[in-house]
């Protein structure tokens, strides 16, 4: 799948990857492969991907909003 | 005819001013495609935003958000966004006309004007319009490091104040940018929010899961959609201050330039009129010993 996490003023991370942990507003949001279209809103916290190598890599957002569709995250966070 | 002291002076000085301009532009040059660059990072986020807010709110009312509250206009805020700095043609000057122009239009409403940008804030400042206590007083700082953070919060004190009922309306007047040659004055209403446009081709037909709850999300979005209409027009007036002055300055050389050729004529004419006397005189007195 994947990934693209971008902010007004920048992209932070555009690749692919693994997973993805995301910060909902009613708590956190673990996003594998294949899954169904989503729209969620996210609270302040970490972004967790997972990329190929299975490395962790950390994203801080202060809140946003993802969609999930067709094997493609699309993080806006702030 | 002027003395050539005087001409040689003058040329120095035209050409020093040249030289001045010259380098503006080109700083103004590399500048603008800063913030052309900054816009062009902002557009996917933008888009996407407002692509899942359409897709949202075609399903939803969006009247009944905080931020679409209609009351009746008594009292306007005016965000008008202009540059720290001049020089840079009639830039600043539109905007604050503008804005005097909105408050002709509305006579019995209580106005107030944010300024962002040292131009229109030292036109208001001394005014009956100068925003009451709780606005940033210093809006002007931005222009040092323009990011989202330091615009969003400016965006949020202003939303804050509307969503308390302090303010009925709110405007921003601003230069959007086109080329680097072209500015188009644009007055946008802010606040209340503007219903996007339900595309009736729906965009998507895809049968998302909404986390938590449509409601909810959309509430989340919209006062990052106010922010980030907000952040546009100033990176908008951003890169249009730096067309404007890259115009302005360019015009300035050109003038410089055509002034130097005038003035270089009108000192060989004089240096050659000067010749010519001085021939005039060693010849007549050659001409009075001979006689």
């Amino acid at each position: 799948m994947t990934i693209e996490i971008i902010t007004p003023d920048k992209s932070l991370f555009k690749g692919e990857a693994k997973g993805v942990t995301v910060p909902g507003i009613d708590g956190s949001l673990g996003i594998l492969n294949n899954h169904a279209p989503l729209i969620t809103a996210l609270k302040e916290g970490k972004v967790k991907v997972t990329n190929a190598n299975n490395e962790e890599v950390f994203f801080d957002i202060k809140g946003g909003v993802a969609e999930v569709l067709n094997n493609k995250v699309i993080i806006l966070a702030e | 005819m002027a003395n050539l002291k005087e001409i040689r002076s003058r040329i120095t000085s035209v050409n020093s001013t040249r030289q001045i301009t010259a380098a503006m532009k080109m700083v103004s040059a590399a500048k603008l495609r800063r913030a052309q660059d900054a816009i062009t990072q902002m557009r996917p986020y933008a888009e996407k935003l407002q692509e899942i807010l359409q897709n949202l709110s075609s399903a939803l009312d969006v009247s009944e958000n905080p931020y679409a509250a209609q009351r009746e206009v008594k009292r306007i805020l005016i965000v008008s966004i202009t540059s720290n700095r001049g020089l840079c043609g009639a830039f600043n000057n539109n905007v604050i006309k503008q804005a005097k122009t909105i408050i002709a239009q509305n006579p019995g409403a209580r106005i107030q004007v944010l300024s962002i940008g040292k131009k229109s804030f030292d036109v208001f400042k001394k005014t009956d319009y100068a925003p009451g206590v709780g606005y940033p007083t210093e809006a002007y700082k931005i222009y040092e490091d323009l990011n989202f953070a330091d615009a969003s919060s400016i965006a949020e004190c202003v939303m804050d104040k509307f969503e308390a009922g302090k303010l009925d309306k709110v405007y921003l007047v601003y230069n959007s940018f086109r080329n680097a040659a072209i500015q188009i004055l644009e007055t946008e209403q802010f606040l209340p929010i503007v219903p996007p446009e339900a595309s009736s081709e729906s965009t998507s037909q895809i049968d998302y899961i909404f986390e938590p709850n449509k409601e909810e999300i959309v509430t989340e979005l919209i006062p990052k959609s106010l922010k980030t209409q907000f952040y546009k027009a100033i990176l908008d007036s951003n890169a249009g201050e730096h067309g404007a002055r890259m115009t302005a300055m360019h015009k300035a050389t050109d003038n410089a330039t055509d002034m130097l050729k005038d003035l270089k004529l009108t000192y060989n004419k004089a240096r050659q009129a000067s010749i010519t006397n001085e021939i005039l005189e060693i010849v007549a007195g050659a001409e009075a010993l001979n006689g």
